[in-house]
């Protein structure tokens, strides 16, 4: 473990900025806090998750998946990949969709931004307004742990061993005390609120009234699926012109009508509140049963992202409020 | 990976987005949390604004028509056909046989320069856009009635609302953003009425859904003041201290009770009873309304009433209280602030009057013409008989956006000259002698004033496609090709500081100042932070203005022969004549085809099925869709969309006129329909 403070902090990323192509949270010119590189603006690592959704680094709303004829191919990296400011939920967002995109077959397209990129999470004192976000202690190549004052970081890897190494300065043997007795207190209401309704859809305790509900809110923004660092569906999309022919894979969402359409018109999910009971039934009742465990984590992008305020845990604490009584 | 700043090119709520680009392309986009509007929320077509950027159709290369065919051109070659084009027409039959069509979807610099370039450049006040089609109604009766046709609150203010009462507005579908906003105040416990005879996503969260035919709004908010004054709801000091007119303005509502109306409207009375107490009895009441109340020969009238109604029960110039009509496109608003309009400079300046034309005179270095110019719409009417020889039009789509669809390409099609300066080979620019490619949004910079009158700023993220250039660039070009010194700009922001210092209510405002909020005009002054809320203290005119109305039925309404009644409007999927959203492969999958709303009853009595091809036929012409059997249309009525060019509503429609906006009655006309062979 290693320590630094926050003009320890601004060096350090110097220095890895000139090793990595580095990417990070910061803050721009116009005072918005997005994902960027150090030239975008300066080091923003308290606030925790950002609207956008990190994976998308290695999974974009919209790349080539073939292209024929004219257009330049993408020149390779010239350097090694370094994202800075996944969350610890974040991170098991990104083994979610590793494991998707690699389980009986490998996604070339998805694995050739993957392949060798380091990650590094930032926890602790680092939450919207101070809050804490108790640290992942592993998944990734390194952490940056705040607790409060100083920096803690935090190597996993032999890769973030490494990185590590270039500070000069060792925490302290107890540097984590503090944060250790905080992730003691710490109490995940949304995670556990998410896991209750769980147990309520798999018993099937919901009616469909409840989801025509629901979806008359929803303005089919698709801003829920969009954000969602577990949701991988995508849509195949061919534009041909005169110098030839090119395929592309742009990020889709299941709240969309024409998502589940079949060729012949009709729709197994043709209305809204079949799509918005398919969303999230998909993810804290069918990801259960494929994989042994939610397609949610809580990063709270959907809830945030929502216009009208029928995000994943808002609606969970709508169905606990309604149906939990009928949990035997 | 590099993020730019920038604003949505779709609708008028003016979200800020971030435009992702990798190696030259455009490959998504990202919300902005920070964004006093959007909140960190977009819709469906923010979402999906990067997808048509790098569109293999987009335009690449000037075209110039030889032997009868768009031919790939040098820009010397096209722009000085363009100019001398101009100035023959001109030399033969007068300036004014030339009309310039601005767009709402450009920036307010290059509405400004296009309006420049047609009155200081080319001598003519024949300058307008597609505000004639959508908002013309409520910048002539809100001006009268207040003294300024804009929005009178922010967005912002719906949450200070304890009722919102929305007429003619599908806002959760074509202002998605503004349309949550009003959802979540009704979850936070604000009332909400509806007017809208289809059941439209915020009917279904409405305490009051009144479903009243169409064109019958004056109807309906006559009633509405009558039960007010008759239950004593009226705000009497408000009318007194800040009002003119109210006196006669009452024999407008005298015998219009709800029974009386009924019989127009077709809503039982005690509905609109009902909501006209709800409305009055609140503290706080914004209105919120669109093309349901403005696109009628009867526009003017409908936004004269629902001023009147506000200002009945004092519900202006306070956070919470307020009228707002919401500006359909991106930069409608920044469309008409910047002069784009036969009769009026920028900042809605008078070309009649001697002492504002004497000013832009002196700053532009030239002669100005002083007759008002022609209103697109008379326009079109002009080139049909013969009078208009000559459009340029600059991001519009007129073939397919005009009302009576055949009218007004007979009438493109006998133009001596077309120009069309566009992103894509649209319905117009397939008929243009020549075509200019311009850049899309986000291949330029400059600012986009949204519906609350925000001026918000866009930056370029990427260079534009081959060999097209921004709008102000090709403008300022044709410029200095027809002779004219002072159209040279290093910078859309130096465009702005010539804007801003001829018109008042931009006085303030400059490239520099626009943070990440922009700047509500008014904002006089450099030392200024602009205006959320109009008429505080006073209207802009004085004291607001009661207008005596009276009710006029639409100029067609169904008989036997054309038993139903026809509505046109936009989906949530697409965006008007469909050149950007239907190259979004998203959209595009939605929202494929023509349909035809029929209330199920309709359906069943003319033996159409769910998805069925049917026919619709008006006095104009015919066009086929597919039905949408659904009970959101009311009995009587369709609703066809006008996105599609292959089953284009706008055939359809009725090219009649609102006589003091000008606006063509879009909303109502009679139609039949039967199932396709
Ligand atoms: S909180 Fe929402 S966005 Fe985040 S993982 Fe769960 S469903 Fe996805
Ligand atoms: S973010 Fe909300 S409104 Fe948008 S599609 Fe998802 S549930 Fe619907
Ligand atoms: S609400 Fe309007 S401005 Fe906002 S993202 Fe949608 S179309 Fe764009």
């Amino acid at each position: 473990m290693k320590i630094l403070d926050s003009s320890g902090l601004t060096d350090f990323l110097a220095t890895v900025d000139r090793e990595f192509n580095l990417t990070l949270p910061v803050i721009d010119a116009s005072g918005c806090r997005i994902y960027g590189t150090l030239q975008a603006g300066t080091p923003a690592l308290h606030g925790g998750a950002l609207l956008a959704k990190p994976t998308s680094l290695f999974f974009p709303q919209e790349e080539d998946v073939h292209v024929e004829g004219g257009g330049d191919s993408e020149p390779p990296p010239e350097k090694q990949l370094l994202a800075i400011g996944f969350t610890p939920k974040d991170l098991l967002c990104l083994g979610f969709i590793d494991r998707f995109f690699s389980d009986g077959f490998r996604d070339d397209i998805y694995f050739r931004r993957r392949q060798g990129a380091l990650i590094a999470a930032v926890s602790g004192y680092v939450g919207a307004d101070g809050g804490f976000i108790p640290p992942a202690f592993g998944n990734c190549d390194f952490e940056f742990i705040f607790d409060g004052k100083n920096w803690i970081i935090n190597p996993y890897s032999e890769a973030g061993r490494g990185i590590a190494a270039l500070i000069p300065y060792d925490a302290p043997i107890d540097a984590l005390s503090q944060v250790m007795a905080e992730v003691e207190r710490y109490v995940d209401e949304d995670a556990a609120i998410i896991k209750k309704a769980s147990q309520i859809l798999m018993a099937d305790l919901v009616p469909d009234s409840f989801w025509e509900e629901i979806a008359a809110s929803c303005i089919l923004c698709t801003g829920c699926n969009l954000v969602c660092p577990t949701c991988t569906c995508f849509g195949v999309r061919d534009w041909r012109d005169a110098d030839g022919f090119s395929r592309s894979r742009m990020w889709d969402s299941c709240q969309l009508d024409g998502f589940a359409r079949e060729a012949g018109g009709h729709n197994p999910l043709g209305t809204e509140a079949l799509r918005t009971r398919r969303r999230i039934h998909h993810k804290l009742a069918a990801d259960m049963t494929k994989w042994g465990e939610m397609g949610c984590f809580t990063c709270g992008r959907c809830d945030a992202v929502c216009p009208t305020g029928i995000g994943i845990v808002a609606v969970a604490r709508k169905m606990v409020e309604r149906f939990q009584h009928n949990l035997s | 990976m590099k993020r730019t700043l920038t604003i949505c090119p779709y609708c008028g709520t003016g979200c800020a987005l971030w435009l992702l680009t990798e190696n030259g392309r455009a490959v998504g986009v990202e919300p902005v949390r920070e964004h006093p509007v959007s909140r960190g929320g977009l819709c469906v077509k923010g979402w999906n604004a990067a997808a048509f950027i790098n569109h293999p159709e987009r335009l690449k290369t000037p075209l110039v028509r030889k032997d009868g065919v768009l031919t790939p051109a040098t820009w010397d070659e096209a722009l000085d056909r363009v100019v001398s084009g101009i100035r023959d027409l001109q030399r033969l039959h007068g300036n004014d046989a030339m009309m310039f069509a601005s767009s709402a979807k450009a920036t307010n610099e290059e509405n400004y320069l296009l309006m420049k370039l047609a009155r200081a450049v080319f001598g003519t006040n024949n300058i307008d856009h597609c505000a004639r089609l959508c908002h013309s109604s409520t910048v002539t009766g809100l001006a009268q009635t207040f003294g300024s046709g804009a929005m009178t609150n922010s967005v912002d203010s719906i949450e200070h609302a304890d009722l919102i009462f929305v007429i003619g507005s599908n806002t959760t579908e074509q202002h998605p953003l503004i349309g949550t906003r009003i959802l979540k105040a009704v979850q936070n416990g604000a009332k909400l009425i509806v007017a809208d005879n289809r059941l439209i996503r915020l009917a279904r969260h409405a305490d009051i859904h009144i479903r009243h035919k169409n064109g019958s709004d004056v109807a309906l908010l006559l009633a509405m003041m009558n039960q007010i004054q008759t239950d004593g709801l009226a705000d009497q000091e408000f009318i007194e201290s800040r009002t003119e007119g109210f006196a006669e303005f009452q024999d407008s509502f005298a015998s219009w009770t709800p029974q009386a109306a009924a019989a127009i409207t077709g809503v039982d009375p005690s509905v609109m009873a009902d909501a006209a107490r709800l409305y009055a009895s609140a503290k706080s009441a914004l209105i919120f309304y669109s093309m349901g109340i403005t696109q009628h020969s009867h526009g003017v009238d409908n936004v004269r009433c629902v001023a009147a109604l506000a200002m009945m029960t004092g519900n202006l110039g306070r956070e919470g209280a307020g009228v707002c009509p919401l500006r359909g496109q991106n930069n409608v608003q920044g469309g008409c602030d910047m002069g784009a309009l036969p009769d009026l400079y920028s900042g809605y300046q008078k070309v009649a009057d001697p002492l504002v034309r004497d000013k832009f005179a002196k700053v532009w270095g030239c002669e100005l013409p002083s007759n008002p110019g022609l209103p697109l719409t008379h326009a079109m009417n002009a080139a049909h008989d013969g009078k208009i020889k000559g459009m340029f039009i600059m991001g519009e789509n007129p073939a397919l956006s005009d009302p009576d669809q055949n009218h007004a390409m007979e009438a493109l099609k006998s133009l001596d000259l077309l120009v069309v300066q566009d992103i894509f080979l649209t319905e117009t620019a397939q008929l243009a002698h020549v075509v200019l490619p311009a850049a899309c949004y986000g291949e330029k910079d400059g600012t986009f004033t949204n519906t609350e009158r925000r001026i918000q700023l866009l930056h370029k993220a990427l260079e534009p496609p081959g060999e097209a250039r921004a709008d102000w660039e090709i403008v300022c070009e044709l410029a200095c090709r027809a002779g004219c010194q002072g159209m040279n700009y290093a910078s859309t922001a130096e465009i702005m500081a010539e804007a801003a210092s001829l018109t008042p209510i931009y006085g303030g405002v400059s490239h520099e100042r626009l943070t990440l909020a922009g700047l509500q005009w008014p904002c006089p002054a450099s030392d200024h932070s602009g205006t959320p809320i109009l008429h505080r203290e006073n209207f802009t005119r004085g004291k607001g203005k009661f207008i005596p109305v009276s009710y006029r039925p639409p100029m067609e309404e169904p008989d036997a022969d054309y038993p139903l009644m026809l509505t046109t409007g936009r989906t949530y999927f697409h965006w008007h004549t469909g050149s950007m959203t239907r190259r979004t492969h998203l959209l595009d999958r939605e929202e494929r085809r023509s349909f035809v709303e029929i209330s199920p009853i309709d359906a069943a009595s003319h033996g159409i099925r769910e998805g069925g091809r049917v026919t619709i036929v008006s006095r104009r012409g015919e066009v086929t869709a597919f039905a949408r059997v659904t009970g959101s249309a009311l009995p009587g009525v369709l609703f066809i969309p006008f996105h599609f060019a292959e089953g284009a509503a706008n055939v359809l429609t009725n090219n009649q006129l609102d006589p003091e906006s000008h606006i063509p009655e879009f909303k109502v006309c009679a139609v039949r329909i039967g199932a396709a062979p």
